[in-house]
């Protein structure tokens, strides 16, 4: 029970980072990656073994959606957009974990 | 339907899977390519930088493998969701159609609940009859077992039956019972119903726990001992008020006292005999010994896993074993095994099936004249659908809306179907004869609830599909053009006219049907019983076990004599005769007789049916004498032991030659019966069993001349036959009743009834089947006539200028009817030609229910076909005449 808990939280910690990712603007996979990285300075390394299946869940989930179109470099590439229901679950979310784990709420406080 | 099909492939999408992995593949390599590009930029080669982003990506092929999951998932539920919205959009679209023509949508809902509530009550009984299992535990297993002779199967002797159970090795169990008619006393007048005598093991055999109380066992299945009854459920609460407390209380039968200790429940009826109680059969040791009096009826249960086929094979071993053994009883006859289904349920099966056959026909006409108002409907939609094209909708999905108002249409149809078929089941358990086993518990269960769902999508498909891949097809342009006048009219002719054929062959068919068993009924109704039914009334009347065995032969005799005589000094009786079995009602058995001359060995023995009468009972039933004379007062105890012989025995044991004087070997013989007897009269043939019964031989013996053992055989009970004098033999009735209180006032009479009464109850089953029939053919022939009717005045309006144009160049009002009425007839003619050829073919499942007439009788055909052309002339000539009336200039302007 605890560890399926833990799963879910840790599933859920990181499907919020990606939508509050996506919150400023339509994303590519590697750009939330990378952007996660960069904002935590590599503190929050997301494996792509996990950022994949969960924009591929929360895609599923109608948080958000997928278009392809051109990245900055001129090459085709999948990009995600935050739903008006991804932005509901987003800000639930945020609410719910404030109070659960300061790592979070540091990743989460506005920093731009 | 190629149509239909590329929709389909769409919807199913084998696009879709390749999308989604594609997708993933492309992502991912976007992904490594991006990390090496960030990698390279730190200072790596592009080699070691490409293999570091691979690195770092992890199990590319398990994360791969996931994502493409989840993306196939989402696929699948984005098609369903988007097919639902689609669905309920085309559910609320059909419906607001549907509201907005409310003339169409009352006659086709009607039209098809016509249909399907026949067709589900109809089915209702099928699967209450034939597909319902037994209430029994594995009631596979169980199967009858027949002694059986060349004439048919026949009942089992108790030492033939103990040897099988010694003998078999296929049956787990081997039960009998014994049928008879009893006296009960509870409390005041006594009552005569009928009993089982049955060995312990039946209810085990069964798998039936009472309902109350307990069954009896082997150890009170034994003579002594076997003072019990166990009582049916229906006994037990039209006697005893369902009381709880009958465990244990004592009741007579036969006037000897017995305990009730059981009570089964209403479902066990194992026979299908409908019996009120049982009691142990207890078997003498010598009757155990005894292979001659086949009564008994064996059940048995098969081994698991034994087929009927190979218990067969090894009672046919035991037979000849038998046959060697005991071989005055046994040389000619063999044993039979038969399911129990299938010995239950009988040629009902065939019979219901052949109705459910010609429901659906009717159910299919049904769906011709709806498919028929969709056609033209759909015409009239034309221009709604050629914008609904334009503006981009495929044609599958055309279809599938259109598909949908039909399937709206016809579950709407089911629903009033249900209630129509509810109705109908009640009529139907009201009208028909009781003889059919397990009609009763016809309802509207799931299953047939399922049934008719079934048959909503079904005739939704058969009147709905093609309408709606016609009107998908429709050509745009010309649609927008011309407003509905569609150039398609002509392809929509030839279907229509399709329409016409089909419905007319079918309609066709049914009549057929039902003409056949029209011809059948009045054939039967034709037949001479053999007797003269007019004013008779006839009664059973059962006699109490004797008291003393040596005299109860000639107790029984006086006692019937007496009655006889006191109801013939009665008002109003014109003659009277005691019978020990009277043609339509039960008793009787059968004996093996030998014609003097030849060998007396049972392979000789005619088998006739045994009538114990007294003097004048064959011309007071003014059965014809051929020959010779009736049995009379002179033919007592001691004088020459004589016979009156049926014309069939006459034909069966003396071909050719006058039988007056011959001798004949008949029953046990013995010191006080002789066996040999003389023929003194040959009686004409007399439909025993009714008119739709084969006619067996038949002998007469005087009821004074009868050896002791026969009252044994016709347990005590005769049938007393009276002729009123006025006619009417309902008022005869308080008169026999009278006259046997006057006798012995614990006498019960029962099963009273007048001959008329029960030669009509004899037709009750092929009348009913009748009836249904020719109601299914009217309502066929109805429907296919508004059929008819519906698109030849869709024709003629359709051809509006056509006509006027005809009638400007000249053409009279005859001219135009002339042509109107020979197109109409023409797929007539067709359909009545494919008609009797399907009626060739499907009347000869109506075989088994043919009396007089041959399945492919010239005459009904012919009558049904004329019928059939006349109906359809008058649908085609209203409509036809109505616009030839028209003006042409009007016509033309229109």
């Amino acid at each position: 029970m605890a560890a399926t808990e833990t799963k879910d939280r840790l599933h859920g910690t990181l499907d919020a980072l990606v939508l509050k990712t996506l919150s400023w603007g339509p994303r590519h996979g590697y750009a939330i990656a990378r952007w996660l990285e960069d904002t935590t300075r590599n503190a929050i390394q997301v494996e792509e073994g996990s950022l994949y299946p969960a924009l591929y869940r929360m895609e599923r989930k109608g948080w958000i959606e997928a278009e392809w179109g051109m990245s900055e470099l001129g090459r085709k590439a999948k990009f995600y957009k935050l739903t008006q229901r991804g932005r509901q679950q987003l800000k639930a979310e945020s609410a719910e974990w404030a109070e659960f784990a300061r790592a979070v709420s540091t990743v989460l406080a506005p920093s731009s | 339907m190629p149509r239909l099909g590329r929709g389909r492939r769409q919807l199913g999408s084998p696009l879709w899977k390749a999308s989604v992995e594609h997708e993933v593949d492309a992502e991912f390599e976007f992904h490594v390519e991006m990390r090496t590009r960030e990698y390279i930029a730190r200072g790596m080669d592009p080699e070691s930088a490409r293999a570091a982003a691979v690195a770092r990506f992890g199990d590319i092929g398990r994360v791969n493998a996931e994502c493409r999951g989840i993306g196939n998932q989402r696929e699948r539920e984005m098609v369903t969701t988007e097919y639902l919205a689609e669905l309920a959009h085309d559910v609320r679209f059909a419906v607001r159609q549907l509201i907005k023509t409310p003339a169409f949508t009352l006659v086709a809902v009607f039209t098809l609940a016509l249909g399907v509530g026949a067709t589900t009550a109809i089915f209702s009984a099928v699967e209450s009859v034939v597909l319902r299992p037994f209430p029994y535990r594995d009631a596979g297993e169980l199967v009858f077992t027949f002694t059986h002779w060349t004439f048919g199967n026949g009942g089992v002797s108790v030492g033939d039956y103990a040897e099988w159970q010694r003998r078999s090795r296929s049956f787990a169990q081997l039960g009998a019972f014994e049928f008879k008619g009893v006296t009960i006393a509870t409390d005041g007048s006594p009552d005569r119903v009928t009993a089982a005598y049955a060995t312990a093991n039946v209810f085990p055999m069964y798998g039936v726990k009472p309902e109350l109380g307990r069954v009896f066992t082997a150890d009170e299945d034994q003579p002594g001992r076997d003072g019990i009854v166990v009582l049916s459920d229906g006994f037990w609460r039209r006697n005893f008020a369902s009381s709880p407390a009958i465990v244990g209380r004592a009741m007579t039968v036969n006037g000897r006292p017995v305990t009730v200790v059981g009570v089964m429940p209403a479902t066990f009826d194992p026979t299908d005999s409908h019996e009120d109680l049982w009691a142990p059969i207890a078997f003498t040791p010598k009757q155990l010994a005894f292979h001659d009096e086949h009564y008994l009826t064996v059940v048995g249960r098969l081994e698991p896993g034994v087929a009927i086929g190979s218990a067969q094979r090894e009672m046919d071993v035991v037979a000849k074993q038998l046959a060697a053994e005991f071989p005055e009883t046994n040389k000619v006859s063999g044993i039979s095994i038969k399911g129990y289904a299938e010995t239950v349920i009988g040629d009902y099966r065939a019979r219901l099936f052949v109705l459910l056959g010609a429901v659906l026909c009717v159910l299919l006409i049904a769906c011709g004249n709806v498919a028929n108002l969709l056609l033209a409907r759909g015409a009239a939609r034309s221009k709604e659908l050629a914008i609904r094209t334009a503006i981009g909708a495929g044609r599958g999905r055309i279809v599938r809306q259109l598909l949908t108002e039909s399937l709206v249409l016809a579950l709407a149809a089911t629903v009033v179907g249900l209630g129509l078929a509810w109705l109908g089941i009640h009529i139907l358990i009201g009208a028909a004869p009781a003889s059919i086993p397990r009609l009763t518990g016809t309802r509207l269960d799931a299953v047939v609830v399922l049934f008719a769902l079934a048959l909503a999508v079904f005739s939704a498909v058969v009147f709905g599909l093609m309408p709606a891949l016609r009107a998908a097809r429709g050509d745009l342009q010309s649609a927008l053009r011309g407003g509905g006048r569609s150039a398609a009219a002509s392809a929509r002719d030839r279907v229509r006219a399709a329409l016409v054929i089909s419905e007319v062959s079918i309609a066709l068919t049914l009549l057929v049907g039902a003409g056949l068993l029209i011809r059948s009924a009045i054939f039967l109704n034709h037949v001479n019983p053999g007797f003269d039914a007019r004013g008779l009334l006839s009664t059973r009347v059962a006699l109490r076990a004797p008291s003393d065995s040596a005299t109860s032969g000639t107790d029984a005799e006086q006692t019937f004599t007496r009655l006889v005589n006191e109801l013939r000094g009665r008002p109003g009786v014109e003659g009277v005769a005691a019978t020990s079995a009277a043609p339509l009602g039960s008793g009787g058995g059968s004996n093996g007789l030998v014609p003097e001359g030849k060998e007396q060995s049972i392979a000789n023995a005619i088998d006739s049916r045994l009538r114990m009468v007294t003097p004048g009972y064959i011309s007071m039933m003014r059965i014809p004498i051929l020959r010779g004379r009736d049995i009379n007062e002179r033919d007592r105890r001691g004088s020459l032991r004589v016979m009156v012989v049926s014309e069939a025995l006459a034909k069966a044991a003396w071909p050719n030659q006058d039988p007056i004087g011959k001798r004949i070997s008949c029953c046990e013989g013995g010191p006080e019966d002789p066996r040999w007897k003389t023929v003194i009269g040959v009686a004409a043939d007399v439909h025993t069993g009714g008119p739709t019964q084969e006619i067996r031989p038949e002998f007469y013996i005087p009821m004074a001349q009868a050896p002791d053992d026969a009252w044994r055989w016709i347990n005590r009970t005769m049938t007393l036959v009276v002729r009123a004098k006025s006619g009417d033999a309902t008022s005869l009735t308080p008169t026999v009743r009278a006259a046997v209180r006057s006798i012995d006032p614990t006498l019960p009479v029962y099963s009273i009834a007048t001959m008329s009464d029960r030669l009509s109850q004899s037709l009750a089953e092929s009348r009913f089947h009748l009836e249904l029939l020719v109601v299914l053919g009217g309502v066929g022939l109805l429907l296919a006539a508004a059929g008819i009717y519906s698109v030849i005045a869709y024709f003629v309006t359709l051809r509006r200028n056509e006509i006027g144009v005809r009638m400007a160049l000249g053409a009279t009002t005859m001219d135009v009817v002339r042509l109107m009425t020979w197109q109409g007839l023409r797929p007539v003619f067709w359909g009545a030609l494919l008609g009797v050829i399907t009626s060739v073919w499907a009347t000869r499942l109506l075989r088994g229910s043919l009396y007089g007439v041959t399945a492919n009788d010239p005459a009904t055909f012919v009558v049904v076909t004329l019928m059939l052309i006349i109906v359809s002339l008058a649908a085609i000539l209203v409509p036809a005449r109505r616009v030839a009336s028209v003006d042409p200039t009007t016509a033309l302007h229109s």
